[in-house]
């Protein structure tokens, strides 16, 4: 791993927070990065690692901030990268947007946190919720003796401390899905996933053990019961809490949860996804001064449902000027810094058709590809959640399903 | 960073720092403190209040002590001798009850990073390691790791060893990972912590506990251990398995890399886990984050250097998406054009040429370059698409196509003519020089196909003066001396206009040297001038379809799973045309280089292997070529040897004769020993030599043993076609089949007897011709040409023997 040293950085390439663990690179190299940076966008070539001379620039953009990790030696990039992606996680739960602005409002925490995310080059305490119990932003009030060992440092459960207790016991499971999908011009799907993620909201007292069970095809097939609505996931990811051998064995989910908000589960179900909008563009060049793009979409799913906030991007060439819109539902802008056409549909009801009708002057080369966001619902089910505690209280499960579109592109001929 | 009225932000902040009303009221003074570091982070060079700052960690406030503590450390190194103060109180935290105060006194004691002061700071350390919370062992283990970093000759304390590995049995997880980490760096000198087996199966059951870095760490460690038996090896193994399919992508590279390091003498498990992690490994290709997709992506390549067809079934899975970055983008061509096969070849082309219309011209190069090695395979499709994009007429999109198009023509000759007839046009979009120098190239070498060739040269030496670009003007000069010996009567003209601007107006030496040398090869006479400048248009040897070899694993296991793969020099890049003298030499170049290029770009008579030419030279002079001629052109494209190849095959089982009227197919036996460990390169330039070209190479030392290459004799009393196959079938031949059947048979005893004594007996090696029109002399005097080159590549390999032997 070894990461000398690690900078958060503005866009402009000043150094907002840094902090130095090794103290093998000398800490004026950061300097140099965005210029490198500048250099490699001017040439095209981005790339996630700088280098100059043996020293090494790892880096990560998020929002308006660049978190990087410098090295001089061949360390272990994907752990690199895993670490400044893990900062940016605890960062974002202390102050719920990381951003400039954050950082310089909460430095204090920020220089605490770094202090004990990592040590000498290695990452140490990296699980926030263990973190919020002793680094907290009400640090900032005045406690003179604060002789309260925080339990999670040394305890088995390292995700959950003892004597959590809630005047009424509820836990919340969002199953969250995402669909990938990508049709080319002739409308043939060329490659469809969906990857979701189970989120829990826990708000119960004590140790509570859990279980959840879940429609997987593997489950079934296992406890012979091979028949339904049955789907196959893969790359199944899952929080620390699970019980991992227990999955391997009998394939039940049972964990003790961490309070509060936690992603229990991610996978991935590799089916062939119907593309629930359907896009025809039509693109009519008048002159070689003026384009207009033409977009129909269509709903291609069940009639009770409805879609919400639907955007449909169509990419315009960067020089394109003097937009103007119709559309038929719905409403159209025109964004120039993405290059882009944003059309959205607040509420668009399964089986319907919309167009919209764009004009423009001067655009030279056609791009063709939309992407399409919006939220719907699918076939993937929780059988059962089961909450076990000692003292035996009433707990309440609740489910809720949620569809977004993920990666979303249809291609269409210009 | 320069921060306006930062020497008054100092004085103020000074004078508020020793105030004795705000050290009296603890929210002040942790608000000053506050400011203090706040101006650091900002750039304000606070070193001037550090001794103020060193009272100000006596406090009861752990914020402020925190602080003030990172204060400290920042600035120690500029203020050694007051930095002792701190000591004093650093080490009174140190006796704390509180064990967050302890671990953090511990902690910044151990990065003042002072080597005058690690006396003081090795006691409390010592104690440390013994402290029962498990929050100042895991501080304590690795400061001593700072220290040994600190001061890297000093001796290493024995006793402090034994207490970190000791550790190791730490019942706090991070404390046994930070001991490996410790002992790492202080034991670097001697090669870093030593495993043993009890240490190894220690580590191995207590990784469960440990969380994503931890495991990394151990894992890293686990590979400098060597298992005393294939039992235990097995056990390891099968304990890593479920760590080898881990959904964190660290993890499992982690794995994967233990697995081939242990696994190191057993290709055949290597190459299963390999095929175990592709999972994983595509998995986190989809990853969230781009910069992880980017690391999956590079090590994937990795892989494909030993495993081409790891991820042959899953080549959708590298489409680009629209809003992807182009590194990513780049990347994922690159593995596309590696898993081209006869199944997805058009689906991957139709892909590609989606990606030639990119917004990033970078991207929309990439994939143009991309298709257009693909072309070296599968030319005819992707001439199509390639002619097809100049139909656009973006001047980035025409550059990268005519630079592609030459880079195919050289490889691929038999794609000229299309070539030729794309290039009308292209002159109107073209912008950059390096696509300029690409069509100047081509009319050059090519101007012969090209009717309108003299009118684009005569408008770009109208142009000549205005020219700023030195590669083109070079460029242009050598492709109107060609285009003057190919079509004589219309460049002539113009030839003089510009060998006149270049001698008498160019101010670049370079240029002006290249018109004088030309203009004094010209007086020498049109047949010397056709000597040096009418070299090889072509080297088809570069398109053989050998397709990459795999490589060892060892080969690049090493820098698996580390940053190496990542950088660009780190794969092997399909952009940059390889091989091609002629490319190199349209560079811009300086005046010393100036004989080099012209050496390289006109004199084309060293074949790829230069290194034994000499002797093969001699022994190709000796040959009984005299009485036929061979020839390489009209050149064959790898897709018609296979159509005459497999037509000859079903004529012959539909009329059960050998024999047709224009048609002849003979077979024969050849003995030489070892030509099949001969490398294909050495075989092809050998063969090329006499005019054979070879087309496809199985890869050596597999059985059956194949090669597949053509020839034309010219001659009396009509120039024939000859394709031909060697086979060498061997021992462990699955089963033959169709017309060769019969032979492989009678082959059978012969073989087995070969493997047994491959090394030094005689080799027969089969011969397939497959002749059109039939011209039994010629195919006589072809064949023993061929035993010729093959003989002699034997002796050579006997050769070999003889000296390792002495």
């Amino acid at each position: 791993m070894s990461a000398s040293a690690i900078f958060v950085l503005d866009l402009k390439g000043k150094v907002l927070i840094c902090r130095n663990y090794k103290g093998d690179v000398d800490m004026a190299e950061i300097d140099h990065f965005i210029p490198l940076l500048m250099q490699q966008e001017e040439e095209g070539m981005i790339c996630p690692v700088i280098t100059r001379g043996t020293v090494h620039f790892m880096w990560i953009k998020h929002s308006n901030l660049y978190l990087v990790a410098t090295t001089n030696k061949n360390s272990n990039a994907s752990l690199v990268y895993s670490f400044l992606y893990k900062l940016v996680e605890v960062f974002t739960e202390y102050f719920k947007e990381l951003e400039e602005e954050s950082i310089q409002d909460n430095f204090v925490v920020v220089y605490e946190l770094l202090d004990e995310l990592m040590d000498f080059g290695f990452p140490q305490t990296t699980d926030s919720k263990i973190l919020q119990e002793y680094i907290t932003q009400e640090g900032t009030k005045l406690e003179v003796t604060k002789t309260k060992v925080p339990t999670t440092v040394t305890n088995a459960v390292s995700w959950r401390s003892e004597g959590i207790k809630y005047k009424k016991n509820e836990v919340f499971i969002d199953v969250i899905e995402s669909i990938n999908v990508l049709v080319n011009a002739n409308g043939s799907v060329m490659s469809s996933d969906i990857v979701g993620s189970i989120k829990l909201k826990t708000m119960l007292s004590g140790m509570p053990e859990l279980r959840l069970g879940l429609n997987d095809r593997v489950l079934f097939s296992l406890t012979g019961r091979d028949k339904g609505k049955t789907v196959m996931m893969e790359d199944v990811k899952f929080h620390q809490c699970v019980r991992l051998s227990r999955f391997d064995s009998d394939r039940t989910i049972s964990f003790i949860p961490p309070d509060g908000e936690s992603e229990l589960m991610s996978y991935r179900i590799n089916t062939h996804v119907k593309p629930l909008i359907w896009i025809e563009s039509v693109i009519e060049k008048f002159s070689h001064s003026r384009v207009e793009i033409m977009v129909k979409a269509k709903g291609q799913f069940k009639k009770q449902s409805v879609a919400n906030n639907v955007e449909i991007r169509v990419p315009v060439p960067s020089d394109a000027d003097s937009p103007k819109f119709k559309t038929s539902t719905g409403s159209a802008k025109y964004v120039p810094e993405k290059d882009l056409v944003l059309w959205t549909i607040k509420s668009f009801p399964g089986g319907k058709e919309f167009l919209m009708r764009a004009h423009f002057g001067l655009p030279s080369v056609e791009k063709d590809e939309l992407e399409v966001f919006f939220l719907m619902s699918i076939d993937f089910f929780v059988r059962y959640m089961k909450i076990i505690e000692k003292s035996g209280y009433q707990a309440l499960p609740w489910v809720r399903y949620i569809t977004q579109s993920g990666d979303y592109q249809l291609r269409t001929n210009a | 960073m320069p921060y306006l009225g930062g020497e008054e932000t100092v004085r103020e902040l000074k004078r508020a720092l020793s105030n004795p009303n705000v050290q009296a009221e603890p929210l002040r003074y942790r608000n000053t403190v506050l400011r203090v570091v706040r101006a650091m982070s900002q750039g304000v060079n606070v070193s001037g209040l550090f001794s103020e700052m060193v009272k100000a960690c006596a406090t009861v406030d752990v914020v402020q002590k925190k602080l003030v503590y990172m204060f400290l450390c920042s600035y120690a190194s500029l203020n050694p001798e007051l930095s002792l103060l701190v000591i004093n109180t650093l080490r009174k935290d140190c006796q704390d009850p509180n064990p967050m105060v302890r671990s953090l006194a511990l902690r910044n004691m151990s990065n003042l990073r002072l080597p005058s002061l690690v006396e003081y700071v090795e006691q409390p350390l010592t104690a440390g390691l013994r402290d029962r919370a498990a929050c100042v062992r895991r501080v304590a283990v690795l400061g001593w790791a700072k220290l040994y970093n600190l001061q890297p000759g000093s001796d290493i304390d024995a006793a402090v060893v034994n207490e970190l590995y000791s550790l190791l049995r730490d019942p706090d997880p991070v404390v046994m990972v930070n001991c490996l980490r410790a002992l790492d760096e202080i034991l670097k000198e001697e090669g870093g912590v030593v495993i043993n087996k009890p240490i190894t199966h220690h580590l191995l059951n207590r990784m469960k506990e440990c969380d994503v870095w931890g495991q990394c760490e151990v894992l890293r460690v686990l590979q400098r251990y060597r298992p005393q038996s294939d039992d235990e090896l097995f056990d390891i193994l099968s304990l890593l398995d479920a760590s080898l399919v881990s959904p964190h992508p660290p993890v499992m590279a982690a794995t994967l890399s233990l697995f081939l390091s242990l696994c190191a003498d057993l290709p055949a498990v290597s190459l299963a886990a390999l095929e175990r992690v592709s999972g994983p490994l595509l998995a986190a290709c989809g990853s969230g984050s781009r910069e992880m997709r980017f690391t999956a992506l590079c090590h994937i390549q990795l892989l494909m250097r030993s495993v081409p067809g790891l991820m042959g079934p899953h080549f959708k899975r590298f489409f680009c998406g629209y809003a992807e970055p182009a590194y990513i983008k780049q990347r994922k061509m690159q593995i596309m054009v590696e898993l081209v096969n006869d199944e997805n070849v058009s689906m991957l082309l139709d892909e590609l040429k989606g990606y030639c219309t990119d917004v990033n011209t970078d991207t929309a190069q990439a994939a143009i370059q991309a298709i257009g090695h693909i072309g070296r395979s599968y030319s005819d499709r992707c001439l199509e698409i390639l002619t097809g994009l100049l139909g656009l007429k973006q001047d980035h999109i025409t550059s990268a196509v005519v630079q592609t198009l030459r880079d195919l023509v050289w490889v691929c000759p038999q794609c000229s003519d299309t070539v030729c007839s794309a290039l009308e046009g292209c002159e109107e979009t073209l912008q950059d020089s390096q696509g300029r120098q690409a069509l100047l190239w081509l009319l050059g070498v090519y101007g012969d196909g090209v009717s309108s060739a003299p009118y684009t040269l005569e408008a770009f030496i109208d142009g000549v003066k205005s020219e700023v670009s030195l590669g083109v003007k070079m460029e242009l000069l050598t492709a109107t001396m060609r285009l003057f010996l190919t079509r004589p009567a219309e460049t002539q003209d113009m030839l003089g206009r510009l060998l006149h601007y270049c001698i008498e107006e160019e101010t670049d030496m370079c240029v002006r040297d290249l018109g004088l040398l030309y203009y004094h090869l010209l007086k020498c006479g049109i047949e010397e001038t056709r000597n040096v400048l009418q070299g090889r248009r072509s080297d088809p040897s570069l398109g053989v379809l050998i397709g990459r070899p795999a490589q060892p694993i060892s080969q690049w296991a090493c820098s698996f799973n580390t940053l190496e793969p990542l950088k660009k020099g780190g794969t092997v890049t399909q952009t940059a045309s390889r091989g091609s003298p002629e490319h190199e030499a349209s560079k811009p170049k300086t005046a010393v280089e100036l004989p080099e290029t012209l050496d390289c770009s006109h004199i084309h008579t060293d074949p790829p292997d230069s290194a034994s030419t000499g002797q093969r030279s001699d022994s190709a002079a000796e040959l009984p070529a005299a009485s036929l001629t061979l020839s390489l052109s009209p050149t064959l494209s790898p897709e018609e040897f296979e159509r005459r190849w497999l037509q000859r095959c079903s004529l012959q089982s539909e009329e059960a004769a050998e024999e047709s009227s224009d048609f002849l197919q003979t077979e024969e036996r050849i003995c030489c020993s070892a030509v099949l460990q001969r490398s294909p390169q050495t075989l092809q330039a050998a063969m090329q030599l006499v005019n054979i070209q070879t087309l496809a190479f199985t890869p050596p030392s597999t059985l059956p043993w194949r090669v597949f290459f053509y020839t034309h004799t010219a001659g009396t009393p009509a120039s024939t076609l000859i394709l031909g196959e060697l086979l060498y079938a061997g021992e462990a031949d699955p089963a033959p089949k169709d017309e060769e059947e019969e032979e492989r048979k009678a082959d059978g005893e012969a073989a087995a007897e070969d493997l047994t004594g491959r090394k030094d007996r005689q080799v027969e090696v089969k011969v397939t011709l497959k002749q059109q029109p039939k011209d039994e002399e010629a195919v006589r005097a072809f064949l023993s040409v061929l035993s010729t080159v093959l003989h002699t590549l034997s002796s050579e390999r006997h050769d070999e023997h003889a000296a390792t032997h002495l």
